[in-house]
């Protein structure tokens, strides 16, 4: 990222591991977010990114393994002195102060002066577009407003890294792609690193420059938005990134004449009005057991000979009118080229 | 035949005069309002308001001295009695003093243990910990004031815990009543701040700390005012009820006496006169509510 | 909280309806009718006494007398023990008690309120063997007309432990010039009548002052007793008016000089070490008298009741057991004679050292008729100031 001498990571993690009682929540992580990076953690709920996201924090001490900060260790110490901020999935507001007074609260406990430090929390509430909610108290705002107050209470104290746990959950999906853009608007402005945990892998891919697919308390894979999802390396990632056709390492030999198992997205997959074969791909018969129309395209759900069912979205391309009916025979055609092999 | 053929009949027309009864009641609200209200409202006027104006009332009858027969024609005497007598002033200012220190001090210790309770402790401890607090809520007021007699006595465990650090049990007095009454209001302290904490969540503690708190900061500046109001509603409860409180002062007091024992005293020969003491508590306890009404711990009760 | 308070208050105010609408249907009645004979017994009757008067083994398996009642009259007897004259007074005005017990300090009081009903001594056998010098005295008859019959009378003495209050002591000076010396272990009755142990006091050590009887006080008299009794509040460690507190306050030190009754001495333990006397001063005392609420449910288990309280067997039990002298000469032969010495029983010239409990009133009971005597209100608000 930041040219050929090796740069300071923003964070870095070494054999991390985390359990509360008998349940591991992190096993033995090691893992390097750069500075200025916009990075997410996805997984399902569980997967131990919170926790993660807790311990980077300070929140949660780690039971193993040792949490850099800007190569400075920090492992033993407390969520204040640590160079990075939250913003929280509940937000995290002080009810009984101002939306001023909440801004201003983490200049207020590093002693700035009273003046100095309102000026800053206008500034910082000017950059969330919340001028003129200063004196309000957090009950009196929406959601979206109060995920902008906590955004401008974690920035304006200028942290190295801030972290956001989920913090666009709660809004709805109007309001959600909105902050989404701000977010990343917000991002480059401030050039600090984000790492941003969130359990929609659309957000991840739509915000991050890079992102690690969490399960069962470790990294399935950390790449690019486009890594994740044109090469996923196992059927983990392949599920839960997109949709994915998976093909066992029995049905890769049997039908596509692949050594190992492999995955496929649905868009990759061709319609062909006849069993021609095809140079380096292989075409199945089968039949449309499902039809869905979701506007931009077409889902469809082909059960091919030997009873596997395989997801085909058809887009919605000018010319293309073909209609395909539930019933009607079709054949399938796999390239060989957008095969993914899976990691077992 | 006739018992079964009579059965649907009955069957039809109940539920059609229930349904009409509850159509009336669906469509006319204030009907409604009134006859859900009707039993509760007239328990409160009953008890509370005619009992406070009752007490007022009394207050301003006399009574024949030899006799302790009361005499209805309203006087003034008692109250301006009350208020002037040096007596009454004394004892009002010591239950007062004692209400506040024992509050104060009820304060200082449930703070800690409700925060470890609510923030610290595993939900299982937690629940424990609860069943705990709770516990000494089972037991008899006079038990417990017996036992503390007992402790505090010249004999006692106090005494002899206290020796080796060259201590003496404070013995009967003052001091005994605040700590006696300190015990006995403890849980009904804790539980509202307790009740407080648990709605302070924890992530607005980690905020504090996230954005460069020290603990004592945090405290401070985040949990402290938010706590506010549970700490006001579990005053009222140790304020009112040492306030109102003869029994303990009687058993571990010494030769002290508080507003409530004066109460007792009276009640026997000079009733109007006893009502008028017991309007001191009462009106020091409505001073005190205005003034918290303001800060919302009501609503925490 | 609010609703607690309010309890209290509702309480409160709930007994206060009660005394008024009790008191309202009370009135004294000179000419209510004094029963001439007996009808058939009601099966139960309720007594109000002092602790230690009404026993049916339940405290203790020895002493019952009681039962024998019982058994004698089918009368089932319900019983409920009080702790002051006050206490007494306004417990019984509820109406719920057939009996009392009383002491002279509440007597007059009951009588002049109407609370009790005159009564006609011919129904009750055992009044005949009554000492006369009980009897129709100004604490249990008013013009000759008699309300009370005598249950027995002592006098409140002088307790200390042995191994604190040296020498032993012979006047009640260790309570009040003296007191200093126990400073915070000195307890007292917690009663206005009290005052009166005061004016004993001060009638022997200011003869200035011309006290002849502790209940008749005027203005000046009184000041001096209070003043006396100011004085010894700094130094009197608790007051007690619950017979059981003292006895714990004995056991454990915390108290170590003060007043007593008989029962107290005989339950104390022997290791608590202490002893009692009557202090030259002489001292307080009681003559109890059994009476008949003029509401009475059940009249005629009541005359019962004080025919038996009086009759020389349970006489002698329950002034025995409450340590104090009996009513009745004949209840010397169960109390045995030696016993009975030991209270005077019989000794006109020592009861008449006894200044028994009676209700203080504005005509001064002395005679003297240039003064206005303070009454028992006032002595109740002069009690409260003293404690402060």
């Amino acid at each position: 990222m930041a040219g050929n001498s090796a740069p300071i990571a923003a964070i870095e993690l070494v054999g991390v591991s985390k359990s509360f009682g008998a349940v591991t929540a992190v096993q033995n992580l090691d893992l390097v977010i750069n500075d200025g990076e916009f990075f997410s953690m996805l997984g399902p709920s569980g997967s131990g990114k919170t926790t993660v996201l807790r311990i980077i924090a300070g929140f949660e001490p780690a039971t193993s393994g040792t949490v850099l900060l800007a190569g400075q260790d920090v492992t033993s110490k407390a969520p204040f002195d640590r160079d990075v901020n939250t913003v929280f999935q509940d937000y995290a507001l002080f009810p009984h102060m101002t939306v001023l007074e909440n801004v201003a609260y983490g200049l207020r406990v590093r002693g700035i002066g009273k003046s100095e430090r309102n000026l800053q929390a206008l500034e910082a509430l000017r950059m969330v577009r919340l001028e003129g909610f200063e004196d309000r108290k957090p009950s009196e705002l929406s959601g979206g407003q109060r995920q902008r107050v906590a955004l401008a209470r974690a920035v304006v104290v200028k942290p190295k890294v801030l972290l956001l746990d989920e913090p666009l959950g709660a809004l709805d999906l109007k309001l959600r792609e909105q902050m989404q853009i701000e977010l990343k608007e917000l991002q480059r402005k401030l050039g600090i690193t984000f790492i941003f945990v969130t359990h929609d892998q659309e957000e991840a891919l739509t915000l991050s420059d890079r992102v690690a697919v969490f399960n069962q308390g470790r990294i399935e894979q950390i790449g690019t938005p486009r890594q994740l999802y044109e090469r996923p390396e196992s059927e983990f990632v392949a599920r839960f990134v997109g949709t994915s056709n998976i093909f066992s390492e029995s049905e890769a030999a049997s039908l596509l004449a692949q050594p190992e198992a492999c995955s496929v997205r649905p868009e990759k997959i061709e319609m062909r009005p006849s069993s021609q074969s095809q140079k380096d791909a292989s075409v199945l018969p089968g039949k449309i057991i499902e039809s869905i129309y979701i506007g931009s395209a077409t889902r469809l759900i082909i059960e091919i000979d030997g009873g596997k069912k395989i997801s085909v979205l058809r887009q919605a391309s000018a010319g293309s009118e073909t209609n395909f009916d539930r019933g009607q025979q079709v054949f399938i055609e796999i390239r060989n080229a957008d095969l993914v092999p899976i990691k077992k | 035949m006739d018992k079964y053929s009579a059965l649907p009949k009955q069957g039809v027309e109940t539920p059609a005069l229930a349904r009409r009864i509850s159509t009336l009641l669906y469509s006319k609200v204030k009907l409604r309002l009134t006859l859900l209200l009707a039993a509760p409202l007239t328990w409160l006027v009953l008890v509370y308001i005619a009992a406070l104006l009752a007490l007022l009332v009394t207050a301003l009858y006399s009574v024949d001295s030899y006799t302790s027969q009361i005499q209805t024609q309203l006087t003034f005497k008692n109250v301006l009695k009350v208020l002037t007598g040096q007596v009454y002033q004394t004892v009002a200012l010591r239950t007062l003093g004692i209400a506040l220190l024992v509050t104060i001090v009820d304060t200082l210790i449930a703070l800690p243990i409700a925060f470890y309770m609510a923030k610290i402790a595993s939900p299982r401890l937690q629940r424990l910990l609860v069943i705990a607090v709770l516990m000494p809520l089972w037991a008899s007021y006079l038990v417990k004031a017996y036992a503390w007699r007992s402790v505090l006595s010249n004999e006692g465990i106090m005494q002899w815990l206290l020796r080796p650090l060259g201590l003496d049990t404070p013995g009967y007095g003052i001091t005994a009543t605040i700590i006696t009454l300190g015990y006995l209001w403890l849980p009904y302290v804790i539980l509202p701040i307790y009740a407080g904490l648990e709605r302070v969540p924890n992530s607005l503690l980690e905020a504090s700390g996230d954005l460069g708190a020290k603990t004592s900061t945090t405290l401070r500046l985040v949990m402290l005012p938010m706590l506010v109001p549970a700490i006001i509603a579990g005053s009222i409860f140790s304020f009112s009820l040492t306030m109102g409180d003869y029994i303990t002062v009687n058993i571990v007091g010494g030769a002290n006496q508080m507003l409530g024992n004066l109460v007792a005293t009276n009640v026997g020969n000079n009733l109007p006169l006893a009502a008028a003491i017991a309007l001191i508590p009462v009106l020091i306890m409505f001073g005190y509510l205005t003034a918290v009404r303001k800060t919302g711990a009501l609503e925490n009760l | 909280m609010i609703s607690k308070t309010a309890m209290k208050l509702s309480a409160l105010t709930a007994a206060a309806a009660l005394a008024l609408t009790g008191c309202a249907s009370a009135t004294p009645s000179p000419t209510s009718t004094v029963p001439t004979a007996l009808g058939k017994t009601e099966g139960t009757v309720s007594l109000l006494a002092w602790p230690g008067y009404v026993e049916d083994g339940s405290n203790d398996p020895a002493y019952d007398w009681v039962s024998k009642f019982e058994d004698q009259t089918g009368c089932m007897v319900t019983s409920k023990s009080y702790g002051t004259s006050d206490e007494a007074t306004s417990l019984f005005k509820t109406g719920d008690y057939d009996v009392v017990a009383a002491s002279g300090d509440a007597t007059l009081r009951l009588i002049a309120s109407g609370d009790v009903a005159e009564l006609n001594t011919d129904l009750i056998p055992s009044y005949a063997g009554v000492y006369d010098f009980l009897k129709a005295k100004p604490w249990n008859s008013v013009d000759g007309k008699v309300y009370g019959v005598p249950h027995g009378y002592g006098a409140n003495l002088l307790m200390y432990k042995k191994d604190v209050v040296k020498p032993a002591p012979t006047s009640w000076d260790v309570v009040f010039d003296k007191s200093s010396a126990y400073k915070g272990k000195v307890t007292a009755y917690d009663s206005p009548i009290y005052i009166a142990d005061a004016a004993v006091y001060l009638m022997a050590h200011n003869p200035e002052l011309n006290i002849t009887d502790p209940y008749a006080l005027d203005e000046t008299q009184l000041q001096a007793a209070i003043d006396l009794l100011k004085a010894q509040r700094v130094n009197v460690g608790e007051y007690w008016s619950d017979y059981l507190k003292e006895i714990q306050a004995f056991e454990t030190g915390d108290s170590v000089v003060g007043t007593t009754w008989q029962v107290i001495v005989n339950s104390m333990s022997a290791k608590a070490k202490v002893g009692a006397i009557l202090p030259t001063e002489g001292a307080t005392g009681w003559s109890d008298s059994w009476m008949i609420s003029s509401k009475a449910k059940s009249p005629n288990c009541a005359y019962k009741w004080l025919d038996y309280i009086d009759s020389p067997e349970a006489n002698a039990a329950a002034t025995g057991y409450f340590g104090e002298a009996p009513a009745t000469a004949a209840a010397c032969e169960f109390m045995g004679q030696d016993v009975c010495d030991s209270y005077h029983a019989g000794d006109e010239a020592y009861a008449a050292k006894i200044y028994y409990w009676t209700t203080p009133i504005a005509n001064c009971l002395d005679g003297r008729t240039d003064v206005e005597c303070t009454d028992y209100a006032r002595w109740t608000e002069a009690w409260q100031e003293i404690k402060g």
